[in-house]
């Protein structure tokens, strides 16, 4: 029979092992990071954020649904971001501090929906206090037919 | 001179005025507040401050969070410091820097393992296929070997907590779930690592 570790044991035994930390040597990678956290700090009301994996520089305090129109990302809002339709919903993929906290309607209308996740926000609601990635639920609309 | 506006002065106070002294980075906190202060203004110093005092360690936490060492971590790192570049001038100093930072080190190891499942499963297996590299020179390659062949969500965990050693609560904000969730999860992590580490002896 095979022995049984203990988990103390094992707890220790991890601690223990020595992974050496190897220095990194990357001038360009060091350049280019100290270069964006310069051009991002500069513009401390402009905020780079990812809608469907499109990145975009948004105004600080705006919601993602403005933002995603302005920027030509055709995000589905049928009521009109009156909370009721909750077809702007989007899944936080990360940075779900950087939104302004969830409303009552707005918490109301994605249990209403069925939707109500910490990772799921109504666009039309949410406002971006800093570095976002989100995915629309619903396919974004069509291009308008030429009149 | 640049507008000091900007910056959040409230929560530097607080972050200055936290009980213990030493981060969790074990750099002292008004050390690290003062770095914070100096990043969200984009100095440059600060920025190579701020790469010389953690690139190392956040490479090492992608390299075993993936499983995978050279070329994959390398991406991931750069993937991760032009994202940390974007969000560093928004850190509200609710966590410590180290922390931040691993959190955005997740959700680009998150992102790569999701969208390269396959590839991923490709590097998982040619890892568990190399048996006699792995087992035979001791128990550091042992547990190695175990660890890579743990699904990388509990991988993260374990060196978290064990590597990185960062508490329950820090790791909590890493992995955007509830210290109920990290703790069950280090539990689940440990019972099939020791399993797994069982097998190989």
């Amino acid at each position: 029979m095979k022995p049984e570790l203990d988990e103390s044991k094992l707890a220790v035994e991890m601690t223990a092992i020595d992974r050496p930390v190897s220095q990194i040597d990357d001038p360009n990678l060091k350049r280019a990071f100290a270069k964006r956290l310069k051009e991002v700090a500069a513009r401390p009301d402009v905020v780079p954020i990812e809608i469907d994996g499109r990145k975009i520089d948004v105004s600080l305090g705006g919601t993602l649904l403005g933002a995603a129109l302005k920027n030509d990302i055709r995000l589905m809002h049928v009521c009109g971001a009156r909370t009721l339709c909750a077809t702007c919903r989007v899944v936080v993929e990360s940075g779900a501090d950087n939104l302004t906290p969830m409303r009552p309607a707005e918490r109301f209308s994605l249990r209403w929906h069925l939707s109500i996740s910490p990772r799921t926000r109504l666009a039309c609601q949410a406002r971006v206090r800093g570095p976002v990635e989100v995915e629309s639920v619903f396919p974004l609309c069509g291009e308008l037919p030429n009149s | 001179m640049k507008d000091l506006t900007f910056v959040d002065a409230p929560i530097l106070r607080r972050m200055e005025s936290e009980s213990s002294p030493v981060s969790a980075t074990g750099a002292p906190r008004s050390e690290e507040s003062d770095l914070v202060l100096r990043l969200r203004l984009g100095d440059t110093d600060a920025a190579n401050e701020f790469f010389d005092r953690y690139a190392a360690r956040i490479r090492r936490f992608i390299a075993q969070s993936l499983g995978a060492e050279k070329s994959e971590a390398d991406d991931l790192l750069q993937e991760t410091f032009i994202a940390l570049a974007e969000a560093l001038p928004f850190f509200r100093g609710e966590s410590s820097l180290f922390t931040f930072a691993c959190a955005i080190a997740h959700r680009k190891v998150l992102s790569f393992v999701r969208t390269n499942a396959r590839r991923a499963h490709l590097i998982r297996a040619a890892a568990i296929l190399e048996p006699e590299t792995r087992h035979d020179v001791g128990s550091h390659r042992d547990f190695d070997s175990a660890l890579l062949q743990l699904p990388p969500e509990y991988r993260e965990a374990l060196v978290l907590k064990y590597v990185e050693d960062i508490s329950v609560a820090e790791i909590a904000r890493v992995l955007a779930i509830s210290e109920h969730a990290v703790e069950s999860r280090l539990a689940r992590a440990r019972k099939l690592l020791r399993k797994h580490l069982g097998e190989s002896q």
